[in-house]
């Protein structure tokens, strides 16, 4: 600061001046570096000093000028990547309307879409696209869902009005266990995506929640409301309408590994961990070494992964395009995108004891970058000696029956 | 921070209870009100002092519903310690300790030591359980007792450091042995340093009885 305090001695070729003159735009940072010269009432500095003084003064003002054209120049290219990655989504989506989506049944598996697949859905055309993929199998019409959701609402208010205790008792234990189901939804839905503030009581999608989840217990009585599926039926919400959410919704649930899943069928979800770790060793054997060695055991993650289908766990734009690729690929795509963050986080996990490995993995960091991310994910091979996941699985399943069979007061 | 102990401890209890939310005050000394519902298990680990001794507790925070029982029990192996919470204000929570309790003492280390926590005790107003009542349960069930509040922070840090403290006694006392397998104590970092070599040989020999 003292040595921009000076100069006052050469008053005609004044530095500030004589920099200024050749700036051709004003270095925002630079407007506090001001030389200025000794107080008055003070003696002139000699020249030489003046010279110096001006000298270091205008390197400063260089430097500042430099730091600012690249602060320029990154901006541009900020803007400049955002105009064209908006562009690609408009393209993009002129792809799925124009050329996919009309002839669905001939091009959704091309090698052409499953790559523009792969870039992420654009957020316009997301819906329709995962509910082509998810289909309907279980040809659910909106006339079934508004049966479902009526049949739902009568039990709340059944429920409401106090009375049939006692006849809940009588019914035994699963009665009990629909009906406290019930309750949870209500409590549960104010716990999803509270952040968002669009699903808690008073806010928009509250109600569509509520309706969803109310009509699967109505239409699938023998599963009923898991905790888990509040989250799944709030991303469909958020990408479909209500009755098409609750097709999508259903089916959903419907495909293997989401029913072994959601009836907590236990032995089968051990079936899935010991696929993964499979795949886990065969990807990352340094880290699944480690995970051994430390007893981290896959359920320990991959329970809060799987249920949500990542929902919870990761950015929810980022959970959007897992979604993506879990509606073109299948269940592997699930334990495939697992290893993906954990060879994103390999080198720092291998540092890691057990209860900071378990808290990292239950509470991923909030700034995953989407491109490494992405990129961990396809460096993961879903190939074991030649077997693919759908191989490994059936072949452990088999494993597991014949070991069923053989002893029988193994079962459970 | 070094340690002469390390515990691992569950949190148990009915969904909605504010299991998460008790972890969470004691961990960050705040309420969490816009908390997700755990599914599966979450962590928290906090190295707290017991009476000049450095414990790091390990705290396996459960999913609460019905449903996940079959998940969540797999969790209990070896555990020390353990919160089962319900909440003052549902008497169905209340009614479900006995089978959360059950599990505890059949999955868990047999000497698992249990606090009893009706949460919730800021709701006083709402409350469908006394403290009396729950008092006598834990009396009969030979549980520690304490109403908890993760909203306004009431009691929660003693409920963790209480139960601490009894399985410290009972490490004192000789009625626990952390050698042990599945005692679910370990001696923390600090410990091991001073613990090298004489008692080596003597662990060693422990743990094969423990087979």
């Amino acid at each position: 600061e003292y040595e921009e305090k000076t100069g006052r001695a050469q008053r005609p070729l004044s530095p500030k001046q004589n920099v200024r003159k050749n700036l051709d735009f004003e270095p925002l940072s630079t407007t506090a570096l001001i030389l200025e010269d000794r107080p008055a009432n003070l003696p002139a500095k000699p020249a030489e000093e003046a010279q110096k003084h001006r000298q270091q003064y205008e390197e400063m003002v260089v430097q500042a000028k430099k730091r600012e054209l690249k602060e320029a120049q990154k901006r541009k290219k900020q803007l400049e990547e955002r105009c064209k990655l908006e562009d690609s989504i408009g393209n993009a989506v002129l792809t799925w309307n124009n050329e996919i989506l009309p002839n669905w049944e001939t091009m959704c598996c091309s090698r052409k879409v499953r790559e523009l697949w792969w870039q992420g859905i654009p957020p316009s055309v997301r819906g329709k696209v995962w509910s082509l993929a998810i289909g309907n199998e279980l040809n659910i019409t909106h006339e079934l869902y508004d049966i479902c959701l009526a049949r739902a609402k009568e039990k709340w208010r059944s429920l409401s009005t106090g009375g049939p205790e006692v006849e809940c008792e009588d019914a035994g234990f699963s009665a009990a266990d629909r009906e406290a189901s019930l309750e949870l939804i209500k409590l549960d839905i104010s716990r999803t995506f509270p952040s968002l503030c669009i699903f808690q009581q008073g806010g928009p999608y509250h109600d569509t929640l509520h309706s969803i989840l109310g009509a699967y217990t109505c239409y699938r009585p023998d599963v009923g409301y898991v905790q888990g599926m509040s989250f799944i039926a709030a991303v469909l919400i958020l990408n479909l309408d209500t009755a098409d959410a609750f097709i999508a919704f259903s089916n959903l649930l419907n495909k293997p590994c989401q029913m072994a899943f959601f009836r907590v069928d236990h032995g089968l979800m051990l079936t899935y961990f010991a696929a993964f770790e499979v795949f886990f060793e065969e990807n990352l054997p340094k880290l699944f070494a480690h995970f051994k060695k430390n007893n981290l055991t896959p359920d320990i993650y991959l329970i809060d992964w799987i249920f949500t289908l990542y929902s919870k766990s990761l950015p929810l734009d980022l959970a959007c395009r897992v979604w993506d690729v879990f509606c073109r690929d299948g269940e592997e795509f699930l334990f495939r995108t697992a290893l993906g963050i954990l060879k994103l986080f390999e080198d720092i996990l291998t540092k890691m004891d057990f209860i900071h490995i378990a808290q990292f993995l239950t509470k991923l960091p909030e700034d995953l970058p989407s491109e490494e991310f992405f990129a961990s994910i396809a460096a993961i091979q879903m190939q074991s000696r030649n077997k693919k996941w759908a191989q490994i699985l059936a072949a452990l399943q088999k494993d597991n029956r014949e070991m069923e069979k053989g002893s029988p007061s193994l079962k459970r | 921070q070094s340690s002469d102990f390390l515990f691992k401890f569950l949190v148990i209890g009915n969904a909605g209870t504010g299991k998460s939310c008790l972890l969470h005050q004691f961990i960050e000394k705040k309420f969490k009100d816009d908390s997700n519902h755990t599914i599966g298990v979450e962590f928290g680990s906090k190295i707290i002092n017991v009476g000049g001794k450095y414990v790091k507790l390990q705290i396996w925070d459960t999913a609460g519903q019905e449903r996940f029982r079959s998940v969540t029990r797999s969790y209990y192996r070896g555990a020390a310690g353990a919160l089962l919470v319900y909440d003052i204000t549902s008497r169905e929570t209340y009614n479900a300790l006995t089978n959360w309790l059950t599990d505890a003492r059949m999955l868990a280390s047999q000497n698992i030591v249990i606090i009893l926590c009706g949460n919730k005790k800021d709701l006083d107003a709402d409350r469908e359980v006394t403290f009396l009542e729950a008092s006598r349960f834990a009396q009969e069930n030979e549980l520690m007792f304490l109403e908890t509040s993760a909203l306004t922070g009431e009691n929660v840090e003693e409920a963790f450091v209480q139960c601490a403290r009894k399985i410290l006694n009972k490490i004192e006392s000789g009625e626990l042995d952390p050698e042990r397998m599945g005692s679910g104590i370990q001696y923390g970092d600090a410990a091991l340093r001073q613990l090298r070599s004489p008692r080596r040989a003597q662990a060693q020999s422990a743990q094969e009885c423990g087979c």
